[in-house]
């Protein structure tokens, strides 16, 4: 299908927190309380629409334990977006995420835009963690911040969307290099050809062959 | 080369599995499954593997039976270690899968010498326990919450974290395991799966699984040139595809039949077979020009690779002529080994060298003569008295006999697909249990208080 932009987005953080849960809630709108562990990487896509634009969303879930950290570095690579999760019901998740920070900042462009996601909002008698506490390490590190349920799929659409249009509004700001596709983003082959004028303000005169 | 010629040997039929396998192979899923979960589900059940002949059945479980019973022996002679290897090939009957496995990958010896249980600090617990419910979770052994089959799965996780303290748990090894216990009792899928991570994918859950990724694609330039360049051109690590291949052994992503056959050969032949899977595959989704057309881009590459054709992955296709060495894996290594010292340094893990298979793990932990000895977790009372087939077993004091039976009809229900397809509905219990023995000696159990191992309960149910 046609698209003006092509994002492509990361999901980590522990695992258990339901990553996999909130990828299929945003992709197929449902929740799955039974599923595979994720083994090496997962994925899905959709689109949204951003300001009349059709925005396509590449998403790649990521195994969450130690022992995958080492490969899920390759997956940081060209990622323009990260949703970075945590259970509100498990301290410990959220005491690594510095760590997951860290380990993102490190190894993914600069312009990365980090949404930080405090999962399973559902569970609120089982709360550890208090949402100002999210907010305070969002704040702190320049992230966005929401509590989501994968499975009422409270905020889900809310925390893809607003990822992508603080994406979007960086493109239009010429922070991204929108050329690059290192950098995440893809221009999509017709809006390429056709338009443009979002990509005026960076390399636009190479618009036209961001197709592929 | 020389592998080819004992590929083209094989006989016809090989399929193990019967047309009413399919209700529990773990892809299947009532609930509904993940989207490329259930294309492979649904296109899986119409090739679901033609019936061995029940007599050809016997026949290999009669020589099957043979060979476990005098297994140094099978082994220490050279052209019977060549025939163990075909009739690997082949594909081992379902009733000793499990036994089989355990022989092979040499598990048997490692439970012989270590016969001391081990206790620690179970620090790991709390991961493995969140693992439990998202193993082959649509599996009629794994579906129940603090089920049977989860239970012995955090003994099998708990075991290894103990057995390996420095290593800890890694959750690749959840599958493996669950794939063990549906063959064989905890003790043994515990010692095979020490097996499969100490002798057949060393270092695998650690970092050795990316230096393998760097084989598998230094060999793919070989096998095809066309899928080598595409993947490199899109910058798709191996890890980014392979990683759940290998490190599962690809129990999630062949067909059930298939898993079980590559995992016959796998324990026989070592890491090189699943090397080869890895390279058909990606051989055959990537290997042409007019495939590529449709995939330009890393995403649409990996999705190409999700998905793949069924006529790939069905069992004979899979195990068709592709000649890769232990040799040439070998080579790649100390070559990939090195490039890897230059550009990222030593690596982190040193891991035991990797064996490639039966043979040479029997070399290095030669078979003991002794017969397989289990703990009998069941004991059947009469052979006549069909009505109450279970009584009161040991298990450490704390299983009554109401449980014993709860868990014997439990384990019975939990059979792996092949198993329970070939179980005769004809037979009671008891002659069923005893048919392999039948098949050998033709002598019935005989007496009150005859136990049967929980092996060969577990294999023959």
């Amino acid at each position: 299908m046609a698209y003006a932009y092509l994002f492509k987005y990361i999901i980590i953080g522990d695992t258990g927190v339901g990553k996999s849960c909130l990828l299929l809630q945003f992709t197929d709108k449902r929740f799955q309380p039974v599923h595979d562990l994720t083994i090496g990487v997962e994925f899905g896509a959709r689109m949204i629409t951003i300001d009349g634009k059709q925005i396509k969303l590449q998403i790649w879930d990521t195994a969450g334990q130690e022992s995958f950290r080492s490969i899920t570095r390759s997956y940081y690579r060209g990622a323009a977006g990260a949703l970075l999760v945590y259970d509100i019901t498990r301290r410990d998740t959220f005491n690594h995420l510095t760590t997951w920070l860290e380990d993102a900042r490190q190894h993914s462009n600069s312009n990365m835009v980090i949404m930080l996601i405090g999962n399973k909002s559902d569970l609120e008698s089982r709360r550890e963690v208090k949402k100002e506490e999210g907010e305070a390490f969002a704040r702190e590190h320049g992230l966005i911040f929401m509590e989501t349920s994968a499975k009422t799929a409270s905020n889900v659409e809310e925390a893809f969307i607003n990822t992508a249009k603080e994406i979007y509004e960086k493109i239009q700001e010429g922070v991204f290099d929108i050329n690059n596709e290192a950098n995440g983003i893809k221009i999509g082959p017709q809006h390429a050809a056709t338009n443009s004028s979002l990509a005026g303000g960076q390399g636009g005169q190479q618009a036209g062959g961001g197709c592929c | 080369s020389l592998e080819v010629s004992q590929y083209c040997c094989m006989t016809a039929p090989q399929y193990l599995n019967t047309s009413s396998n399919w209700c529990l192979d773990p892809s299947f899923s009532t609930l509904g499954s993940e989207p490329w979960r259930q294309q492979v589900l649904s296109v899986f059940l119409p090739c679901s593997a033609t019936d061995v002949p029940p007599e050809v059945l016997r026949h290999r479980e009669a020589k099957w039976l043979e060979m476990l019973n005098d297994w140094d022996k099978w082994m220490s002679k050279r052209h019977k270690k060549v025939g163990l290897k075909l009739r690997c090939q082949k594909g081992i009957p379902p009733s000793l899968r499990g036994r089989a496995w355990l022989y092979l990958s040499g598990g048997k010896v490692k439970r012989e010498q270590n016969q001391t249980s081990q206790s620690g600090d179970p620090k790991w617990l709390d991961v493995i326990e969140k693992d439990l419910h998202r193993q082959f979770p649509f599996h009629e052994m794994f579906m129940a919450r603090g089920g049977h089959g989860q239970q012995d799965l955090l003994r099998v996780l708990k075991a290894y974290t103990l057995y390996r303290p420095e290593e800890g748990y890694c959750q690749a090894q959840a599958p493996i395991a669950a794939v063990l216990l549906m063959h064989m009792p905890a003790e043994d899928a515990f010692w095979t799966l020490v097996q499969i991570c100490e002798k057949y994918l060393p270092g695998y859950y650690s970092e050795a699984i990316q230096l393998d990724g760097e084989i598998l694609f230094a060999l793919l330039k070989r096998v095809s040139p066309v899928a080598h360049r595409h993947l490199k051109k899109h910058k798709l690590d191996a890890v980014l595809y392979m990683t759940e291949w290998f490190m599962c052994a690809f129990s999630r992503t062949l067909p059930w039949a298939s898993v079980l056959r590559v995992w016959d050969m796998f324990f026989s032949e070592g890491v090189k077979i699943i090397f080869r899977v890895g390279l058909v595959l990606l051989k055959c989704m990537l290997g042409s020009q007019e495939k590529l057309k449709a995939c330009q881009g890393q995403y649409e590459t990996m999705e190409l690779l999700r998905a793949i054709e069924p006529r790939y992955m069905q069992e004979a296709f899979l195990i068709r002529e592709l000649a890769v060495s232990e040799r040439d894996i070998e080579k790649e290594h100390l070559s990939q080994l090195h490039h890897w010292k230059e550009t990222r340094g030593e690596l982190h893990c040193k891991s035991p060298p990797r064996m490639h298979g039966a043979q040479a793990i029997m070399a290095a932990e030669p078979h003991s003569h002794q017969d397989l000895q289990q703990k009998p977790t069941i004991v059947v009372e009469e052979r006549t008295a069909s009505s109450s087939p279970a009584q009161g077993g040991e298990g450490g004091g704390s299983r009554n006999s109401n449980r014993a039976h709860k868990e014997k009809k439990s384990r019975k229900s939990s059979a792996s697909p092949t198993e329970k397809a070939n179980a005769n509905p004809s037979l009671d219990n008891h002659s069923y249990i005893n048919q392999p023995e039948l098949l050998l000696r033709d002598t019935p159990l005989q007496g009150s208080n005859q136990t049967l191992s929980s092996t060969e309960h577990d294999t023959y149910l």
